[in-house]
C-alpha cells in the first residue's frame, strides 16, 4: 500500500515536472529549433549540424541525435545545453534515424547503396553495427512496443523488418512502390496492429496487417481541390510525405503535398473525416504532444511549422522556423 | 498626409523593393550559377522531374566525387532515367562545380 502510494505520487511528481518540446529539423540548413508546445514559441535552437535529416531523443530527453546528410555523421547533443557531444561517422550517407525504446541504441538508415541500418550505442557513442539491407535505406523507426526496427527502402521498394534485441532482420514486405514515411496503429497489448505506409509517387498510403505480414489495402487521398489550386510540384516523388497516429489511437493524420493539407482518418474504421485543415505550404512531416491535443505539421517552402488544434481540426499557430523544415519528432524531458 | 510623408512613404517603398530584389537575385543566382556543360543538361533534364536544383546545390563543398557519385547512383535506382555513361559525366560534373574543395 504504502509503496502505491509513493508510486502514484512519484508518477504526478514526475509527469507534473515533465516537459515536452517539439523537434523541428531544418532540410537545408544546419540548426534545429525547439519548440514549447505551451506557447508555441521556439525555446532552444541545435547549431552545427548541416543538412539534418532524421531526428530522436532518448526516453528522458537527456540525449537528442540528429543525422547530417552533408557530413555523414550521427550528431550527439547534450539535452540541457544544446551542445554538439560528439558526431559518429556513419558508413554511408544517412537519412532518418530512430532510438530503442530503452534509449541505448540508434538506428540510422543509410541510403548509399547497397544500404544498410547503422547501429550506434549511445553508451559508447560508437557505431558497434551494421545490418545489411536490400536497397537504400530512407527511414527507420522503433515499433511502439520496441520490439522491431523497420527500414524502409525507396530503392529497394521494400520494407524490413529487424528484431530490436538480436538486430537481425525477421521478415520483408515489397512494395510497387519506394516505401516512405510510416505511422503504426497498436494493439491492446501495445504489439503493431497495422502500418499505414506512404509509397514513392502515391498520393495516399498502403494499410499493412502485420499480424498477416501483407498489404490489405490502399487508400487515396482526395482530390478535393479546384485544379488551378493544385500544386504541380516537384515533390521528390513523394505527394504524400507525413503521417502519424495520433496518442491516443483515436485518429490517423496524412499530409498531402499537391492539396497543402492534412486529411483526417478515424481509426480502426479509416473513415475520412471531414474539413481538411489547409496548410498554406507543401507539408511533409507531423508529430502530436503527448496528450493528442496539438498536431505539429512542417510545411517546407514555407518555412515553417503549422501548428492544428487535433479536435477542432483548425490551425492555432504558425511558427517560423528554419530552411525547408521536413521531419519532427516530438520529445519529452523528465 | 503631407508631401513629406508621402515621399518619405515612397522612399521606405523603393528601399523594400530595392532589398526586395536583391534577395531574389541572391535566391536564383544560389539555384541557377552552375556553368553550361553536358552535366548540366543532365541535371536539368533528369533530375527537375522529381525536385528542385537546391536538392543538388544544397550539398555544395560537402562531397568528394566518391560522395557525388553515391548520390547520383542512388537517384538512378530511385528511377532518374540516366544511362551508365551519364553518371560518370553527371558525376563528374558535380564534382567539379559542388564538390568539397
Amino acid at each position: 500500500m504504502k509503496t502505491s502510494i509513493f508510486l502514484a505520487i512519484a508518477l504526478v511528481a514526475s509527469s507534473a515536472s515533465a516537459q515536452v518540446r517539439i523537434i523541428q529539423t531544418n532540410s537545408m540548413g544546419d540548426n534545429i529549433h525547439l519548440i514549447d508546445p505551451k506557447t508555441n514559441q521556439i525555446v532552444a535552437e541545435v547549431k552545427g549540424v548541416p543538412l539534418n535529416h532524421g531526428a530522436a531523443a532518448s526516453p528522458d530527453g537527456s540525449r537528442l541525435y540528429f543525422s547530417s546528410e552533408a557530413e555523414q555523421t550521427l550528431d550527439a547533443v547534450d539535452g540541457k545545453t544544446f551542445q554538439i557531444l560528439k558526431k559518429i561517422a556513419l558508413t554511408g550517407r544517412p537519412n532518418n534515424i530512430s532510438i530503442s525504446k530503452d534509449g541505448t541504441r540508434v538506428y540510422v538508415g543509410i541510403v548509399s547503396a547497397p544500404g544498410a541500418v547503422d547501429v550506434i550505442d549511445t553508451g559508447s557513442l560508437e557505431r558497434v553495427k551494421s545490418i545489411p539491407t536490400k536497397g537504400g535505406i530512407h527511414n527507420t523507426w522503433v515499433t511502439p512496443d520496441g520490439k522491431f526496427v523497420v527500414a524502409g527502402s525507396i530503392a529497394g521498394k521494400l520494407m524490413t523488418v529487424i528484431d530490436q534485441k538480436t538486430e537481425e532482420p525477421v521478415w520483408t514486405l515489397a512494395f510497387d512502390q519506394g516505401v516512405r514515411p510510416v505511422a503504426f496503429e497498436v494493439n491492446p497489448d501495445g504489439s503493431t496492429k497495422r502500418m499505414f505506409v506512404q509509397l514513392s509517387d502515391y498520393h495516399g498510403f498502403a494499410v499493412v496487417d502485420v499480424a498477416q505480414r501483407k498489404e490489405v489495402g490502399r487508400l487515396e487521398l482526395p482530390n478535393d481541390i479546384p485544379a488551378e489550386k493544385v500544386d504541380k510540384g516537384p515533390f521528390n516523388g513523394s505527394p504524400s510525405h507525413g503521417i502519424g497516429v495520433a496518442p491516443d489511437g483515436k485518429t490517423l493524420w496524412v499530409t498531402s503535398r499537391p492539396n497543402a493539407r492534412v486529411y483526417t482518418y478515424s481509426l480502426p474504421d479509416l473513415k475520412l473525416l471531414p474539413n481538411p485543415v489547409d496548410l498554406g505550404g507543401r507539408p511533409d512531416w507531423v508529430t502530436f504532444t503527448p496528450d493528442s491535443k496539438l498536431l505539429y505539421i512542417a510545411t517546407e517552402n514555407t518555412d515553417s511549422v503549422v501548428v492544428v488544434d487535433v479536435t477542432a481540426r483548425k490551425e492555432v499557430a504558425r511558427i517560423k522556423v528554419g530552411r525547408s523544415p521536413k521531419r519532427n519528432i516530438t520529445m519529452v524531458q523528465r | 498626409m503631407s508631401a513629406a510623408e508621402v515621399v518619405s512613404a515612397f522612399r521606405r517603398t523603393l528601399l523594400i523593393a530595392g532589398s526586395a530584389c536583391l534577395l531574389a537575385g541572391a535566391i536564383i543566382t544560389a539555384a541557377d550559377d552552375l556553368p553550361d556543360g553536358e552535366g548540366k543538361k543532365i541535371l536539368e533534364k533528369s533530375c527537375t522531374t522529381c525536385h528542385d536544383l537546391t536538392e543538388v546545390t544544397k550539398l555544395r563543398g560537402f562531397y568528394t566525387r566518391a560522395q557525388w557519385r553515391d548520390v547520383v547512383v542512388t537517384m538512378k535506382e530511385y528511377g532518374a532515367t540516366v544511362d551508365d555513361k551519364q553518371v560518370d559525366v553527371l558525376t563528374d560534373y558535380l564534382t567539379t562545380n559542388l564538390g568539397k574543395k
